[in-house]
């Protein structure tokens, strides 16, 4: 892959919580429109490496860069970064205090100061494209998982961003709502969306990925296409764990 | 003549001759309660705000950190000082010694006004603290992840949340003002506890003023409560919200109607 396509290069990437090692040592690129997919047991270490990528968790070591720089480095202008790396929570995270539109709407005015019209404009968009341009007069907490979930992403999406990450974004949903988020991101990774997620539902994981990491104890235990993994997995923990679901 | 009266009749005879000093006196504690209670939320609300303020050993300057370090000291002392010592012996204190030890001349209107905001900004500063930390950490987190500094996050997201969660407080503040604004009497402010002291003692009624000046302090905290649920419920917004009608399907609906019904 061209180097000028290279969004984020991991390196080395080391996270302690006191004595408790969470990551060792991982390695790994993501490049323009890939759409990678983490695996793994929970407490392997999947979440606290988005979050680490997204610098809601400090690296204890290692190095992160972004395009060129260095984002564990202090003097880097971690506003402007985030700005640029979108997340997605697994609790979805909506501003109660704000609407639907609002809370689309508040990034773009507030953090890349553009302008009313504008940022309205772009929420729309955003809303449509996830299905939610009818709900943007209600308030996170009259909207049912999915469809805040749905918000989410589009409020993500309002910011422009290179890369999106989402952790665990349809964990706290039922079977039912899952269906809708994960046909947005399906969406959006075949317009092209460089994406990053972590998750336990495989067969979407299969079917969407560029590119499988497994995560086991705090390492990548093992990555490659979707084929490589779901179809001949190598490692033993990556078959035993690939056992437990059935319907792949 | 008085000592001739039954029970109401001397409550009669009291509101008849002193009601507009009661009225006066409560409008004096009144004053002091909403205006000391706004100064004290705006005070307690900085001071709460500071103290929240994160600091990154990382990111953030020696300087700035050993700064905020010792703002947030010596704020800890304020609220310390303040809410553990009596505010009538605050009273005396700023009242008379302030002049003696400063030589600084506060009125009895300033001092109490000072008093009491201060008093109120102790207690407000704890509360908004409170309000603060009770706002789920996953709201900050989806702040800081479409890259909004900490205080933008607060503007913005937190504040608005935390401030629903203190306006009980407020509100407990507020009435709790109204009450304690009697040991001001103390600095002769002329208040309704000191307007009962003045009739009681020229007339000998205590029982008599005292259960009016009860009434009055009764109705003021009663309705202030009342006034503040209001305005919570009015902060919580419509419970129900309008879905936007983008496809124009209720003009459709109207003109197919019409259109039935010809």
């Amino acid at each position: 892959m061209a180097e000028n396509n290279r969004i984020l290069t991991v390196s080395h990437l080391v996270k302690n919580f006191g004595t408790h090692e969470v990551l060792r040592d991982i390695d790994f690129t993501v490049d323009k429109k890939d759409v990678i997919s983490i695996i793994g047991a929970s407490g392997s270490g999947k979440s606290t490496l988005l979050r680490c990528i997204n610098l809601l968790e400090t690296p204890t070591g290692g190095h992160i860069y972004y395009h060129d720089k260095d984002i564990t480095d202090a003097k880097m202008d971690i506003y402007g970064y985030r700005e640029k790396v979108g997340m997605v929570f697994q609790n979805f995270n909506l501003f109660h205090n704000l609407s639907v539109l609002e809370n689309c709407m508040v990034g773009p005015i507030k953090v890349k100061k553009q302008k009313k019209d504008r940022a309205r404009e772009l929420a729309m968009t955003f809303l449509n494209k996830v299905g939610m341009d009818q709900y943007i007069n209600a308030k996170p907490r009259q909207l049912s998982g999915g469809q805040q979930q749905r918000v989410a992403i589009a409020r993500a999406l309002a910011m422009e961003p290179e890369v999106l990450l989402f952790d665990e974004p349809t964990s706290a949903l039922d079977p039912q709502m899952v269906g809708e988020v994960l046909n947005v991101m399906s969406t959006l990774a075949s317009e092209g969306m460089t994406m990053l997620i972590v998750t336990h539902e495989m067969a979407f994981a299969r079917d969407i990925s560029s590119h499988v990491v497994f995560m086991a104890d705090g390492v990548i235990e093992e990555e490659g296409s979707s084929e490589d993994i779901f179809v001949h997995p190598q490692k033993d923990k990556t078959k035993e764990f690939l056992s437990r679901f059935r319907n792949l | 003549m008085i000592s001739n009266m039954s029970f109401f009749e001397r409550i009669i005879y009291l509101l008849q001759n002193y009601g507009v000093s009661y009225m006066k006196g409560a409008g004096t504690t009144l004053v002091i309660a909403i205006v000391s209670t706004f100064i004290g939320c705006v005070i307690g609300f900085a001071v709460g705000i500071v103290q929240t303020i994160p600091l990154d050993e990382k990111r953030d300057s020696l300087l700035k950190r050993v700064v905020i370090r010792a703002i947030k000291v010596i704020l800890r002392c304020y609220v310390e000082l303040f809410r553990g010592t009596p505010m009538i012996v605050q009273a005396v204190f700023i009242y008379y010694g302030a002049a003696q030890l400063f030589n600084i001349t506060l009125g009895m209107w300033q001092s109490a006004f000072l008093v009491v905001s201060i008093n109120t900004g102790a207690y407000m500063a704890e509360s908004v603290r409170g309000g603060i930390i009770s706002v789920d950490p996953g709201q900050m987190e989806g702040a800081k992840a479409i890259g909004m500094t900490h205080f933008q996050a607060m503007i913005n997201v937190i504040m608005p949340q935390a401030f629903r969660n203190i306006i009980p407080q407020i509100g407990n503040n507020f009435i709790i003002n109204i009450k304690d604004t009697s040991v001001l009497s103390i600095i002769s402010i002329v208040d309704l506890f000191f307007v009962h002291k003045s009739v009681a003692g020229a007339l000998y009624t205590y029982f008599e003023s005292a259960t009016i000046v009860m009434a009055i302090y009764l109705c003021m905290t009663v309705i202030s409560s009342k006034l503040l649920n209001l305005w919570e419920k009015f902060l919580d917004g419509s419970e129900n919200f309008e879905l936007v009608d983008n496809m124009d399907i209720g003009n459709q609906m109207n003109k197919a109607k019409r259109k039935g019904g010809r």
